[in-house]
C-alpha cells in the first residue's frame, strides 16, 4: 500500500508549535559561586599586613608576590615567585627611594594621582634568548614587575657583596624612576627640543649593541636612552636620580676625549647631556612645580644607606 | 485515511520526544559547585594527613627527588628536601593555595625546597640558565586522586609527575629527626678514591656506580663470565635509599639502602641491602674488562675525524682538576677552554694538550703527540710519547702532570658511558680518572 503524504497546514504548524513550545529556554543558573570570584581568600599574614599598612592604605598601591602566572606578560619563560624573606626588603626599598622622596617634593596628592598601582614579584630574572636578563618591566602606566626578588640585598642584609649588590638595588629604584617619569612626559610632555638635542644620533633597535660607555660619547646616559626620544628622556631622570648630583658630574666628566664612532666630540657629547639635564629640571619646574635638585637629593640620600 | 494522518501522527510524536524538559543537565550542580566542591576537597585531604605527605617529583628535566610536605589549613605548608643536605634536615615554611584554574590545581605560591629545582638560574640547581630543571610548582590533580592514598598531579608548565603519599607516624617523626639528612650520607661513595666500587650483597658481589647528577644507580654483576647490569633512578627517603625499580637477582630483591653510615676518616659508607648489613669497598679494576671499549673509544672520534675533550681533566685520589688544567692560560692573553685528545691527528700519532679561548675562538698552540696507543689483549690502553706539537709547550705545570699521568706504564681501562661518553680510568690502582666526551 502506498503511504500518500499530503500536506495539512493546520497539522503542520500544530506540530511545530509543539516542537518549539516543548522545550522551555531554561532560566540562567545561579552565578553567584564562581570560583573565585571577587580574590581568593587566603588567611593574612605579617607580610600582607605590612604591604596593606604601609603600600596598599595610603597609596593603594598592591604588591603581588604570591605566584600568578598570567601577571607576567611572557608565559613561555621561566620565573619562580620571591622567597618570604624578601618581601618586606624589597617592599621597604620601594617605598623609601621611590615613594617617600617624591611625597616629600612633590606632595601624596600628586604622588596617588600619577603613581603605577599594581606592583608584581618575581624571585628570579628573566632570562632571554641573547643570554641577556630582564630585571623590570612595566605595563602601560599601571604595573610594575620586579625581577630577581631573590637576589635584592641591601647594606647590612647576610651575603651582601658591595660589588655585586649596590648593582642591583640601584637597578631596580632605576626601573621604578624610569617608568614614573614615563608617566609623567605621557601627561604632560617635555618640551620638543629635548628631541633635538641628539637628532641624528638615536639607534632605534640597536641600541643592544651599544656600550653604555659608547652611547655617552654620543650623549646618552645609558645605551637604552639611545633607541628614542622618550627613552632618552627617562633614563635621563632616572640616572639622575639614582646617581645624585655628584654620580652624574662624575659621569660626564669621565667621557674621553676625541670623537665617537658616530663623529661625536668631547665637548659635544658632554653639552648635549648638560642641555638635556637643564631641560629636565626646568620640565620638572614647568610641568609639575617641583624642585628636581631637591627630588634628587632626597632619593639619593635614600639609596645611600642601601648600598 | 488512516495512513494519511500517520505521517503527522509520527511527527507529533517525535516533537514529544524531543520536548526536553529538564534532562539538559548532565550533572546535578553547577559547574561552579562543582568545582568549589572539589577544590574543598582536595583541600581537606591535604590538611588531614595528620603525619603529612611524602612527596616524589620526576621533573622535565630528568632525575628524582623526594620531599615532604606538612600542609595546614592557613595555608601554609613545612617541607623537607633531599635536594641537598641543608634541606634535608632544616625545615622550611612557605605558602601555598589550592585554586580551580582550568582544573582544580595546587599552587606552591611563595618560594620553597620545590622552587629550587625549578629555580631558572642555573647556578641554583646546576641546570641551564632560563631552565633550571624544568621542574613544577604549580600543579593540577590528576583526576582519579581524590580519597586515596596517593595523590598523583601533574605540572602545569613542564608536566613534571608529582606523587603524594600519606606518611606515617614513624616516617613524619623521622624526618622530623634528621633521617633524611641520614640517607643523604649515601652521596659520601663519591669520596670513595677508586673509580670502581663494590659491595656484597647475599653472596653476590655487584659493581656499583652512582650518577648523582641524574639520580641513578648501577649494579653489575657476572654471571659465569657475563656482565649483567641494572640501572635504576633512586631517591632519599626517611630511611634510606630508595629505588624507583625494585632490584630483583633470583630470590634476592633489593628496593634500596638503609641504615647508611659513613665514616670519614676511613671513607666507608656501611648500609643494609636486603636485610643485611654491607658495606661498599674499593675496586682497582673492573669486574669484568670490556676488552673491545678501548679500540671503540679511540675509532669513534677517528672515525670522523674528531677529538675527545674533558672539561677538567683528570681526578686523581678525590681531587677533580687534579693537576689544575682550569688555571692554564696561554700567554695571560687566552684562558683555557678544554683538555682534548686526537686520534690520528697525524700519521701514526695522536693529539693531547688543552685548547685555549683567543679573541672568542678555540686555539691549539701546543700538544703532545702519542703515539698510536697500544692496545692491550687485557683490555688495557698505553700511551707512549712520540714527542711533542707546537711552541712553547712549558716545563712544568699543569700540562706537564697531565702528560705524566697519561705516559704512565699501566695503562688505562676504558669504560663506554654512552656513545659520547667514555671513561679512561689508570689501571695502575684505579685511582685517576678522566671523562671524555664529544
Amino acid at each position: 500500500m502506498k503511504i500518500k503524504i499530503t500536506f495539512s497546514p493546520f497539522l503542520a504548524a500544530l506540530a511545530l508549535t509543539l516542537l518549539l513550545g516543548s522545550c522551555k529556554e531554561d532560566k540562567l543558573e545561579n552565578v553567584e559561586e564562581i570560583s573565585g570570584l571577587g580574590g581568593e581568600v587566603i588567611p593574612p599574614t605579617a607580610i600582607d599586613k605590612y604591604i596593606t599598612d604601609s603600600l596598599t592604605t595610603p597609596y593603594n598601591i598592591i604588591m603581588k608576590y604570591r605566584w600568578d602566572q598570567f601577571e607576567f606578560g611572557d608565559v613561555t619563560k621561566t620565573l619562580v615567585p620571591p622567597k618570604e624573606e624578601q618581601i618586606v626588603p624589597v617592599t621597604r626599598a620601594v617605598l623609601n627611594t621611590w615613594i617617600k622622596p617624591y611625597i616629600a617634593q612633590a606632595g601624596s596628592v600628586f604622588f596617588n594621582k600619577y603613581s603605577p598601582k599594581t606592583f608584581i614579584m618575581s624571585g628570579s630574572v628573566q632570562y632571554l634568548s641573547d643570554g641577556s636578563v630582564v630585571l623590570g618591566q612595566a605595563e602601560g602606566g599601571r604595573k610594575i614587575v620586579l625581577f630577581d626578588v631573590n637576589n635584592f640585598r641591601v647594606r647590612g642584609m647576610s651575603g651582601y657583596i658591595a660589588a655585586r649588590d649596590s648593582a642591583n638595588v640601584k637597578q631596580s629604584t632605576h626601573t621604578l624612576q624610569h617608568e614614573f617619569a614615563h608617566i609623567l612626559h605621557q601627561t604632560i610632555l617635555y618640551p620638543v627640543e629635548f628631541k633635538e638635542i641628539g637628532r641624528g644620533l638615536y639607534q632605534g633597535q640597536n641600541w643592544i649593541n651599544v656600550s653604555d660607555a659608547e652611547a655617552r660619547r654620543d650623549g646618552f646616559i645609558t645605551s637604552y636612552a639611545s633607541s628614542a626620544f622618550d627613552e632618552d628622556f627617562v633614563e635621563t631622570v632616572a640616572t639622575m636620580l639614582v646617581e645624585g648630583r655628584s654620580g652624574w658630574d662624575k659621569m660626564i666628566n669621565s667621557i674621553p676625549a676625541g670623537f665617537s664612532v658616530n663623529g661625536t666630540s668631547q665637548a659635544d657629547a658632554q653639552a648635549k647631556l648638560r642641555r638635556k639635564e637643564a631641560l629636565v629640571v626646568n620640565y620638572y619646574k614647568t610641568a609639575w612645580n617641583i624642585d628636581f635638585y631637591e627630588l634628587q637629593k632626597k632619593t639619593r640620600a635614600a639609596l645611600i644607606p642601601l648600598l | 485515511m488512516k495512513n494519511k494522518y500517520l505521517s503527522y501522527l509520527l511527527l507529533v510524536f517525535i516533537a514529544g520526544l524531543w520536548s526536553c524538559s529538564d534532562d539538559n543537565d548532565v550533572f546535578e550542580q553547577t559547574a561552579d559547585q562543582r568545582i568549589n566542591e572539589t577544590v574543598t576537597a582536595y583541600q581537606q585531604e591535604l590538611v588531614a594527613a595528620q603525619y603529612g605527605w611524602k612527596a616524589i617529583i620526576y621533573p622535565a628535566g630528568g632525575g628524582v627527588y623526594s620531599f615532604y610536605f606538612k600542609f595546614n589549613d592557613q595555608n601554609r605548608v613545612v617541607m623537607y628536601s633531599d635536594f641537598a643536605s641543608e634541606s634535608a634536615v632544616t625545615s622550611k615554611e612557605s605558602s601555598y593555595r589550592l585554586k580551580a584554574m582550568q582544573t582544580p590545581s595546587l599552587i606552591f605560591d611563595t618560594y620553597s625546597y620545590l622552587h629550587v629545582l625549578a629555580d631558572p638560574d642555573g647556578d641554583v640547581n646546576g641546570g641551564l640558565d632560563g631552565d633550571g630543571l624544568r621542574s613544577d610548582y604549580e600543579f593540577s590533580f590528576n583526576t582519579d586522586s581524590l580519597n586515596t592514598e596517593n595523590i598523583t598531579l601533574t605540572g602545569t608548565k613542564n608536566q613534571s609527575k608529582l606523587i603524594l603519599i600519606k606518611a606515617t607516624q614513624e616516617e613524619a617523626a623521622a624526618y622530623g629527626n634528621g633521617g633524611l639528612a641520614k640517607s643523604l650520607l649515601f652521596s659520601n661513595i663519591s669520596k670513595y678514591l677508586t673509580y670502581f666500587k663494590r659491595v656484597t650483597i647475599g653472596g653476590v658481589v655487584y659493581e656499583i656506580a652512582v650518577n648523582q647528577s641524574a639520580r641513578t644507580v648501577t649494579l653489575n654483576w657476572l654471571v659465569g663470565t657475563t656482565v649483567n647490569s641494572f640501572t635504576t633512578d633512586y631517591y632519599y627517603s626517611s630511611t634510606g635509599v630508595s629505588f624507583i625499580t625494585p632490584f630483583v637477582n633470583g630470590s634476592q630483591t633489593i628496593t634500596g639502602f638503609t641504615d647508611l653510615t659513613w665514616d670519614e676518616s676511613r671513607l666507608s659508607l656501611g648500609m643494609t641491602a636486603a636485610g643485611s648489613k654491607v658495606t661498599v669497598v674499593e675496586a682497582a679494576k673492573p669486574l669484568k674488562v670490556d676488552v673491545a671499549a678501548a679500540r671503540r673509544w679511540y675509532q669513534a672520534a677517528a672515525d670522523e675525524g674528531g677529538y675527545w675533550f674533558s672539561w677538567d681533566g683528570f681526578h686523581v685520589n678525590g681531587v677533580d682538576d687534579a693537576f689544575k688544567v682550569n688555571t692554564l692560560n696561554y700567554n695571560g692573553t687566552s684562558p683555557y677552554y678544554y683538555y682534548f685528545y686526537w686520534p690520528q691527528f697525524g700519521s701514526g700519532y695522536d693529539a693531547y694538550g688543552p685548547a685555549f679561548v683567543t679573541d672568542n675562538a678555540l686555539s691549539l698552540y701546543y700538544a703532545d703527540a702519542p703515539r698510536t696507543p697500544t692496545f692491550a689483549t687485557d683490555g688495557r690502553i698505553i700511551f707512549v710519547s712520540s714527542g711533542l706539537l707546537g711552541e712553547a709547550y712549558p716545563t712544568s705545570g699543569p700540562a706537564v702532570d697531565s702528560k705524566n699521568y697519561l705516559y704512565d706504564t699501566n695503562g688505562f681501562y676504558i669504560i663506554q658511558l654512552s656513545d659520547n661518553a667514555y671513561d679512561m680510568v689508570s689501571a695502575k690502582d684505579g685511582k685517576g680518572w678522566v671523562s671524555w666526551i664529544k
